[in-house]
């Protein structure tokens, strides 16, 4: 008898634990895991630098969002799991122009304000076998054009007038990616790690020979 | 009695005040990201290059707020965000919930946003529960849902109106708590329904779609309708018990003149919370949203400075049961 008392209210408490945590299991359902390319989902200037500790920190309030003057900080509105709500941008639509004011109106940690040279956003990385003027030789240098920092971030390499390089000053604003006319992307925004040169394609090939 | 029908107390008027301050505040929501489009769209120079939709949203907007502002672009910034966190004229305000469960997810104490809670902290120890009554732009729906409800029933569509232990929404409390420290995230702003509609009316309308947040706002809708009255309120929210607890020795009450009640019930029939003021149950779940102060015919609701509510002061003195127990007395 004792037994099934002990079981009964093992019982209950079990099905009230149920009962208190169904909405946030049903959240979560509604918004499952989905694992975007990376490039395609930067995180914002002055942003936490690991991300998850940028989850743990964003309220999902969207003021980042509602003061954005390009409009570029998009959400994880359907997916995301954790991150479900965070802000990002996707810099092949919409870049940012560090104007400063989602580090401004953030109220928690997840962005503070920080001078735009030690912005850490990612870092451009041209793909060598995409860009023409770096195949063919051809015409362009609209992202060296286009760079807010200028001469820190990117250049012209020496004596190629058209071929673009990317320099250590870059902070990925992805404004170069918005502006690059080459329906390939073959700029994108990367972690800092991964370098400014693809290490893929045509061009990495040929040095190895 | 007679006096009281004749020059109603003006607290009376205060549901209609409440439903003022509801209806703007939920138009506030809907308007502020149609003024962020009208702000990117002057941000960027270019009105020639708008879609006609986007023409149409910049001229509303620039005669709404023409009167107010010279330069749109940087002036307008001054009311932003949700009832969830915004910022007020300068003053950054946040819920109290995105305060806890933020400290509770990150583990961290991050002042400058926890200072942001302060304001609506105080509010809700002098006055209680008033941001579900007063605030929540989910009320607004919430209520709107519960009159097509009342008006569905009266139509003889059998709804459920199923009644829980009110004490679920302090384990919702605590177990989003403790989810947002284990999983990482702030749990408690994907159920939110507050933060859910800024959030959404934000995606619908600068974003372009609606996000997985409205499809859990429409379950909750269909649970209020279909299963509990005011369900979601009463028995989930984790806001609301957060709320509730803060309140809970509020100093502004609303509270029963035993001389003047006449026993009608029709406070307990109106009570979006399923309150008992007929026998003084207010309780730390009142939200001062003086729905029953309208609806009493006697005026024998009203508001008292203290600290605790009143005991159970036995039937109402125009009512049946009083005079009944007054007669035997006699006898």
């Amino acid at each position: 008898m004792k037994r099934r008392r002990f079981i009964q209210t093992v019982g209950a408490y079990a099905a009230l634990g149920v009962a208190a945590s169904l909405p946030y299991g049903v959240a979560r359902m509604l918004s499952p895991h989905l694992q975007a390319a990376e490039h395609e989902h930067i995180p914002l200037p002055g942003a936490l630098a690991d991300a998850d500790e940028f989850a743990r920190a964003c309220i999902s309030c969207g003021l980042c969002g509602e003061v954005c003057p390009p409009r570029c900080v998009e959400f994880k509105q359907r997916d995301g799991g954790s991150d479900v709500n965070t802000p990002y941008i996707n810099p092949a639509k919409k870049a940012c122009v560090l104007c400063n004011k989602c580090m401004e109106v953030c109220p928690t940690n997840a962005l503070t304000v920080i001078p735009i040279l030690d912005v850490d956003m990612g870092i451009a990385q041209i793909d060598r076998a995409a860009c023409y003027p770096w195949v063919d030789e051809g015409i362009c240098g609209a992202c060296v054009v286009i760079c807010p920092l200028g001469e820190k971030a990117i250049h012209f390499t020496f004596a190629n007038i058209y071929k673009p390089a990317v320099l250590d000053g870059c902070v990925g604003c992805g404004q170069c990616v918005e502006v690059c006319p080459e329906p390939s992307l073959p700029i994108r925004i990367v972690k800092r790690s991964e370098g400014t040169i693809a290490k893929h394609g045509v061009a990495s090939r040929r040095r190895s020979y | 009695m007679q006096k009281s029908v004749e020059n109603p107390s003006a607290l009376r008027h205060l549901n209609k005040l409440r439903w003022l301050v509801l209806s703007l505040i939920f138009l506030m929501l809907v308007l502020l990201p149609f003024i962020h489009l009208y702000q990117t769209y002057v941000a960027a120079h270019a009105y020639d290059l708008l879609l006609p939709n986007e023409k149409l949203i910049y001229d509303a907007m620039e005669w709404l707020t023409g009167p107010f502002t010279n330069d749109p672009e940087h002036e307008l910034d001054i009311i932003k965000g949700t009832t969830w966190s915004g910022t007020l004229f300068g003053f950054q305000l946040s819920d109290p919930l995105a305060v806890v469960s933020q400290v509770s997810a990150s583990l961290s104490l991050y002042w400058p946003f926890i200072l942001t809670g302060l304001i609506p902290l105080i509010v809700t120890l002098v006055l209680g529960r008033v941001f579900c009554g007063w605030i929540c732009p989910a009320t607004f729906i919430y209520e709107l849902n519960d009159t097509l409800a009342a008006w569905m029933r009266r139509a003889g569509v059998p709804l459920g109106d199923k009644i829980y232990d009110k004490r679920i929404k302090y384990l919702v409390l605590i177990a989003g708590l403790v989810f947002s420290m284990l999983l990482g995230s702030i749990m408690t702003a994907a159920i939110y329904p507050p933060a859910i509609i800024g959030r959404e009316l934000y995606y619908a309308v600068a974003q372009g779609a609606f996000g997985s947040g409205a499809v859990f706002f429409i379950l909750t809708i269909l649970f209020d309708l279909l299963v509990a009255r005011r369900g979601f309120c009463r028995y989930l929210c984790p806001g609301g018990a957060l709320y509730s607890l803060l309140g809970r020795y509020r100093l502004l009450r609303i509270q029963r003149v035993v001389e003047a009640c006449n026993d009608c019930k029709k406070c307990n029939v109106v009570c979006e919370f399923g309150l008992d003021p007929l026998q003084d149950g207010f309780g730390q779940e009142c939200n001062n949203c003086t729905a029953c102060i309208a609806v009493c015919p006697t005026d024998a609701l009203v508001f008292k400075i203290q600290f605790q509510d009143q005991a159970f002061q036995g039937p109402g003195h125009l009512g049946h049961a009083y005079r009944n127990q007054q007669t035997e007395a006699e006898k």
